[in-house]
């Protein structure tokens, strides 16, 4: 890890430690939680599947998703600050007029709900992609992705979930990181120097993983 | 739309030939609503593959009748939390427009140049073909709307044009699985229907009005579009299973009683006047899975109608009526992603006919009427793209159905809307590709090719027309706002 990309990590790490320790005080109560239940299954649910175990790759597993990280995308979704692609499209006006509560209700939901392993199983490029979550691209100045999102890749409150997650939306999201549509510093320098076979590589990891 | 033209036939049997001549080859209405995409802040794509194809997100929105709303509302509640209102900041409206270019292979008679016959200029420019204001969106808590007015260059006036107020909600089952039920109050059957299948809303999406039709056509086919009040009640479960039931009855446009002056009751001077209620009803299974999705319904209506007359041939609605029921399939496979959008599609609707009313017009007691219709899509990054499709529609022969004479007042017999041998034997195919610089803006190129047109590949109207004389060019550009 370069120093600079290890300043960039312990910078986030404490910026958002900090955020989550304030967004933990605010817990949705019973009538919240049911309202948000009710939203994921019959809204969001239509992409995300109800339980968050989405079927379609396009749209993100959420199920087992960390809740302070959930909630923070969905703030920025509602902020219009997230920019990739199909935040703008779908999710900039899903979450328009969400309020706090509703947020906070429904990152627990899917925090709760647990996450249904992939099919995918082991391979070249799986084994590959293993080797770089786990060690980086030191050549590239590529991190070790396990640094940050755990050794399990379940994440932190502060670092998103990544085991099982569909191939081709990490693959987008690297894209975006790359591109800084998706404008997260920390990210950007992680993915700035990665190559489209270790993006897809690490991207098959990820979903094999339970 | 409303105003579609039923052909020259004249006399006691017209409203049988008028329905025959009613659903095919006309052009559909239109539909592509960016006020969904204000209300619910989400773009196209998240409903359509390219509109007016839906998407299973699109259909789970329509199903829950149009209400998703992501707006700010303006509300009112009672002491208990119920809700009184919640009226979006911004109303629901769109606009849509069609300019077209029409061109057949060959021209048709020319009707003013009498006893010597020349042809009609060929190339109609529409401008527009069809303008349409909608209100589509959300009008309550669990009420919202899809209602559409046209203006349209044949008729050249503004009209009803299709419509659907759906009242839903969702609740979840014991095991969480969500299951929505609804009502549909629609002017058009299968208007309500959530697949690109069904004759409301298959393929082709937009068509000329400008070209010749063939003479029969289904009664679910359109036929009764915007002419019927229905009522159906439905269920969807987990976005997957989804069966309807309901009814039809006449809401005729235009139709004035002679003696009250007023819009009812119907008497006989209304031709196809529904007996009672036609009963409709749906069954239908999806299933997705990675980018894929795929669904096999039937779906079927029975219409029982007095044949009536037109004002100075009145015939009484009562007596014998004439049966059409109608059985069709549906399979519809699409596979999205953001690269490729592939969709793979078709119906196949039978038709019993029991004439009663007709017979003694002459008609067979009993006929029969298929149409075939599949198509294949592919976009490529919702950009450029084109679709190939399929039509065949077979059945009895009926001269007096599908007559071989359309005389004119003249005495001349122009042919081109007529069949020689009294079959209505059709099939053709189409080909489209389209452009969308901007996901809300389309500009297409169709041609509609026949191989066998009203019973015939060749001299089909007994007076040296050829099924491809009816070939037809049309150039497209069609925008919503």
């Amino acid at each position: 890890m370069t120093i600079v990309t290890r300043s960039l990590v312990w910078l986030a790490t404490s910026t958002l430690l900090t955020m989550g320790a304030a967004a933990r005080a605010d817990e949705p109560d019973a009538a919240s939680r049911e309202h948000a239940q009710r939203i994921a299954i019959t809204v969001c649910g239509t992409c995300h599947g109800p339980n968050g175990n989405s079927v379609q790759p396009k749209y993100p597993r959420l199920a087992g998703q960390n809740a302070h990280y959930l909630a923070a995308q969905l703030k920025a979704f509602r902020a219009q600050t997230r920019g990739d692609p199909d935040a703008i499209g779908y999710m900039w006006g899903m979450a328009a007029q969400l309020d706090d509560t509703t947020i906070e209700a429904l990152a627990a939901y899917y925090a709760g709900q647990k996450a249904e392993p992939s099919a995918k199983g082991p391979s070249a490029t799986v084994t590959r992609g293993r080797e770089i979550y786990e060690h980086g691209v030191a050549a590239q100045g590529v991190p070790a992705c396990s640094s940050c999102h755990g050794a399990d890749a379940h994440g932190t409150q502060e670092f998103p979930r990544l085991a099982g997650q569909h191939a081709q939306y990490v693959l987008k999201q690297l894209a975006s990181f790359q591109s800084n549509m998706r404008n997260v510093a920390i990210m950007h320098g992680v993915a700035q120097n990665l190559i489209l076979d270790d993006m897809d590589a690490v991207a098959a990891f990820l979903e094999s993983q339970p | 739309m409303s105003g579609r033209t039923l052909g020259g036939f004249v006399g006691r049997l017209a409203a049988v030939a008028a329905l025959a001549a009613a659903a095919v080859g006309v052009a559909p209405s239109a539909y592509a609503v960016p006020s969904f995409a204000r209300q619910t802040g989400m773009a196209c794509e998240a409903c359509h593959t390219v509109f007016p194809e839906l998407t299973h997100f699109g259909r789970v929105f329509k199903a829950n009748g149009y209400i998703l709303s992501n707006v700010k509302q303006v509300q009112d509640v009672t002491g208990k939390k119920e809700e009184l209102l919640s009226l979006a900041q911004m109303v629901p409206l769109s606009i849509m427009a069609q300019v077209s270019y029409s061109q057949m292979k060959t021209g048709v008679p020319d009707l003013a140049s009498a006893g010597a016959p020349g042809i009609a200029q060929n190339g109609t420019a529409g401008f527009p073909q069809q303008l349409s204001l909608f209100y589509a969106g959300k009008i309550a808590p669990n009420f919202g709307a899809f209602f559409q007015i046209t203006y349209g260059n044949d008729s050249g006036t503004i009209g009803i044009d299709n419509t659907d107020l759906r009242f839903a909600d969702t609740t979840l089952l014991p095991d969480n699985s969500p299951l929505t039920y609804g009502l549909s109050l629609n002017n058009n059957p299968t208007v309500q229907d959530l697949w690109n299948t069904v004759p409301a809303w298959g393929f082709p999406y937009a068509a000329s009005n400008a070209t010749v039709s063939p003479l029969a056509g289904t009664a679910i086919d359109g036929a009764f579009a915007q002419d019927v009040a229905g009522l159906t009640a439905y269920l969807y479960w987990n976005e997957s299973l989804y069966a309807e039931v309901g009814g039809y009855r006449s809401a005729k446009q235009g139709q004035t009683n002679e003696l009250t002056g007023g819009a009812g009751p119907l008497d006989g001077s209304a031709s196809n006047a529904v007996s009672g209620f036609a009963p409709y009803w749906r069954l239908a299974y999806e299933y997705n899975w990675d980018r894929h999705s795929l669904e096999a319904g039937l779906y079927g209506i029975q219409f029982r109608l007095f044949p009536g007359g037109a004002p100075g041939g009145e015939i009484p609605l009562s007596g014998p009526v004439n049966r059409f029921s109608d059985v069709a399939e549906d399979v519809q496979y699409q596979f999205v992603s953001d690269e490729h959008q592939f969709t793979l599609a078709g119906t196949h609707i039978h038709e019993s006919m029991s004439l009663d009313a007709s017979t003694a017009g002459g008609t067979n007691p009993k006929d029969s009427l298929s149409t075939t219709r599949f198509w294949a899509t592919y976009y490529y990054r919702r950009k450029i793209g084109g679709t190939l499709g399929y039509f065949s529609t077979t059945g009895s022969t009926d001269p007096v159905l599908y007559p071989s004479d359309a005389t004119l007042p003249s005495g001349a017999n122009p042919g081109v809307i007529v069949s020689a041998n009294g079959s209505p034997d059709t099939r053709g195919w189409m080909a489209e590709v389209n452009y969308l610089p901007w996901l809300n803006v389309k500009i297409s190129a169709q041609y509609v090719a026949y191989n066998k047109f009203n019973g015939g590949g060749t001299n089909y109207d007994g007076v040296g027309r050829n099924a491809s004389d009816n070939n037809a060019f049309y150039l497209l550009l069609w925008f919503a706002y």
